[in-house]
């Protein structure tokens, strides 16, 4: 019953059957602690890593990947109060935002549901984020990475001005820095002295998972 | 042949006397450049305690944003009759400036349709605007507003109308001004909502979003009529399907929930006699057979940093789509040196040119797009463009 339960919760999302897979995610939290909590988040977990196999492979699509993304975090919204504090530690902190002048989340967000669902802790700045903030943010939490995001090719010449001033700062030695977004390319993140450029959000996810070795 | 002629009879897959070139020219940095206009920066002007009440109500007159707009295009078009293009495409818009505590000066532009259009600098001292957020997340909302706002989609087609006929009648002798029907069916329905709550709603409020596009379906259609009364040859219908690395929607998916509206626009366009070239940004390889099945003439843009490729698109489409595009705007068209932007455009006609069907142009526009470079491209274009293709 309890494995059934678990193999439901993770195939109803890869089905992106969203009543199921809620349905599931509470009948594991009403149930008498088996399957766990921390079993049913890993199911999840191993669901997102194919959608998002699937996504790289172009068998699914943005959409799938929003949906699959948002069904995910509803059941996560469930499941994460009957979680024991050792399963929450995470695989790393990242600090995300997307540039200056720009005001765009989308792209942002997508990552950031899959980075979490990868175990790594999100500091979300928001958008409109100033090299300053980005500077502050990285002072305060000491991420494993940085992410940014810029949609805008008028907003792009900002993308070098972060990586400027955390320099400046000496705070680059250590600290990894990721780009993405569409007006972006891999040639213009090597340029801006990024460290990788993710055309997509899974592919961000996977680089940082190489990075902190997870 | 003259620019006319040139560019119908590529679309028409013959072999014109030689590859014509079209404008994507819009951006006021881009015009200002060529023209050598100054720019005017709006909301720095907001943001003036003594302008701030009656520059809004100026910009929220019909006259303002009808003068503003025309201005702005009429300039593009200037200057692309100045760089020597055959056509350039010409965009028409309606929005209202209204109170948004979200934004930093307290103002946001919202479109007729549902959207929030943040403005910032584009760098070049000039106003940008940018669509950032949905006004209409739920179904109750996008019902109130869809209701509220009806009388002024009709005003919207009637200044669609008379915005392109200044344009045809002014300039027409000189250039093919392109009619630009844009958003397009499928962005006008999700950005009104948002990508997260209209994926959602697919698969959890389909009939929800069945009334949403056919709503647009019904505008749209509308709005391609009035633009065609105005006497323009070709009609560009602007709707991003892609993103960077592919599909925004599974193509299956948006032929199931779009496939009979993009056939209406094209039977509708051809009824008219018209041509009927459509633009997606990003990697949109899974729909060029949709576009050829759904009537369409041509697609515009092929974005090289999406990876697409005009060779690979002709061998995959042949002559059933005629090709407007794909010079990269990322770094050729605003630091290339020449002898890159001559190497492109060679490449780019070998690629595609033969036979007719193929029309150059940048991939896209934007502020930094620097305008020698587009003469550059001009040049090469009259230079290697010749019938037949020898390169």
């Amino acid at each position: 019953m309890s494995d059934a339960l678990v193999e439901t919760l993770h195939s109803s999302l890869l089905e992106l059957d969203q009543p199921k897979t809620v349905a599931a995610a509470r009948a594991i939290c009403s149930g008498d602690g088996e399957p766990s909590a921390e079993q049913a988040v890993q199911a999840l977990a191993a669901a997102l890593e194919i959608v998002g196999q699937r996504f790289q492979q172009e068998d699914w699509f943005l959409g799938e990947l929003v949906y699959a993304g948002e069904i995910a975090k509803q059941a996560m919204e469930i499941l994460t109060p009957h979680l024991s504090a050792l399963a929450t530690q995470s695989s790393g902190t990242l600090v995300v935002g997307t540039v200056a002048g720009d005001m765009h989340d989308l792209g942002k967000d997508i990552f950031i549901t899959y980075a979490r669902s990868a175990g790594f802790e999100i500091i979300d700045l928001g958008v409109n984020v100033s090299a300053e903030r980005f500077v502050e943010a990285t002072q305060v939490h000491r991420p494993l990475a940085l992410g940014i995001s810029c949609l805008l090719t008028i907003c792009a010449g900002g993308i070098p001005q972060v990586i400027e001033a955390l320099a400046e700062r000496r705070l680059r030695d250590g600290l990894r820095v990721i780009v993405g977004g569409a007006a972006l390319t891999a040639e213009f993140a090597a340029e801006a002295g990024a460290d990788a450029f993710a055309p997509d959000a899974v592919t961000g996810t996977r680089v940082i998972e190489k990075w902190s070795g997870v | 042949m003259n620019f006319k002629e040139r560019f119908l009879t590529a679309l028409a897959h013959e072999e014109p006397d030689r590859v014509p070139v079209m404008g994507l020219i819009m951006d006021p940095a881009t015009v200002n450049a060529i023209l050598g206009r100054r720019a005017v920066d709006i909301p720095a002007l907001l943001q003036k305690p003594l302008l701030r009440g009656p520059l809004r109500r100026l910009l929220n007159s019909s006259w303002f944003w009808d003068r503003m707009y025309y201005g702005n295009s009429s300039g593009a078009v200037e200057s692309a009759i100045q760089l020597g293009f055959d056509a350039n495409w010409t965009i028409y818009a309606f929005m209202q400036l209204a109170n948004d505590r979200e934004t930093e000066v307290g103002l946001a532009w919202h479109d007729v349709f549902g959207r929030v259009w943040e403005m910032g600098s584009d760098g070049c001292g000039n106003m940008s605007l940018n669509y950032t957020r949905a006004l209409c997340d739920t179904e109750e909302r996008w019902e109130a507003w869809a209701e509220a706002k009806a009388p002024l989609f009709d005003r919207v087609i009637r200044n669609a109308t008379r915005f392109h006929r200044r344009l045809v009648d002014k300039y027409g002798d000189r250039i093919l001004p392109i009619g630009y029907a844009a958003p397009g069916i499928f962005e006008n329905s999700w950005q009104a909502i948002g990508f997260v709550n209209f994926t959602r709603y697919v698969y959890e409020k389909p009939a929800f979003i069945k009334r949403v596009v056919d709503f647009h379906t019904d505008f749209y259609l509308r709005y391609l009529e009035g633009v065609m009364q105005s006497g323009v040859e070709v009609v560009l219908g602007g709707d991003d399907l892609g993103q960077k690395t592919g599909p925004l929607m599974r193509p299956e998916l948006i032929e199931k929930l779009y496939g009979e509206s993009y056939r209406r626009v094209a039977e509708l366009v051809h009824q008219e006699k018209r041509k009927f070239i459509f633009h997606s940004c990003g990697k949109i390889y899974k729909f060029l057979d949709y576009f050829i099945d759904w009537g369409f003439d041509g697609i515009i843009t092929m974005e090289p940093t999406a990876g697409m490729e005009l060779a690979k698109v002709r061998e995959q489409v042949g002559h059933r789509l005629a090709l407007i595009g794909n010079l990269d705007v990322s770094r050729l068209l605003v630091k290339g040196t020449r002898e890159e932007v001559e190497d492109a455009v060679k490449s780019a006609i070998r690629d595609a040119a033969t036979g007719g069907g193929y029309v150059l142009s940048a991939a896209h526009s934007h502020p930094f797009v620097d305008p020698e470079r587009l003469r550059w491209m001009v040049e090469a274009a009259h230079r290697y463009g010749e019938y037949p293709i020898s390169l």
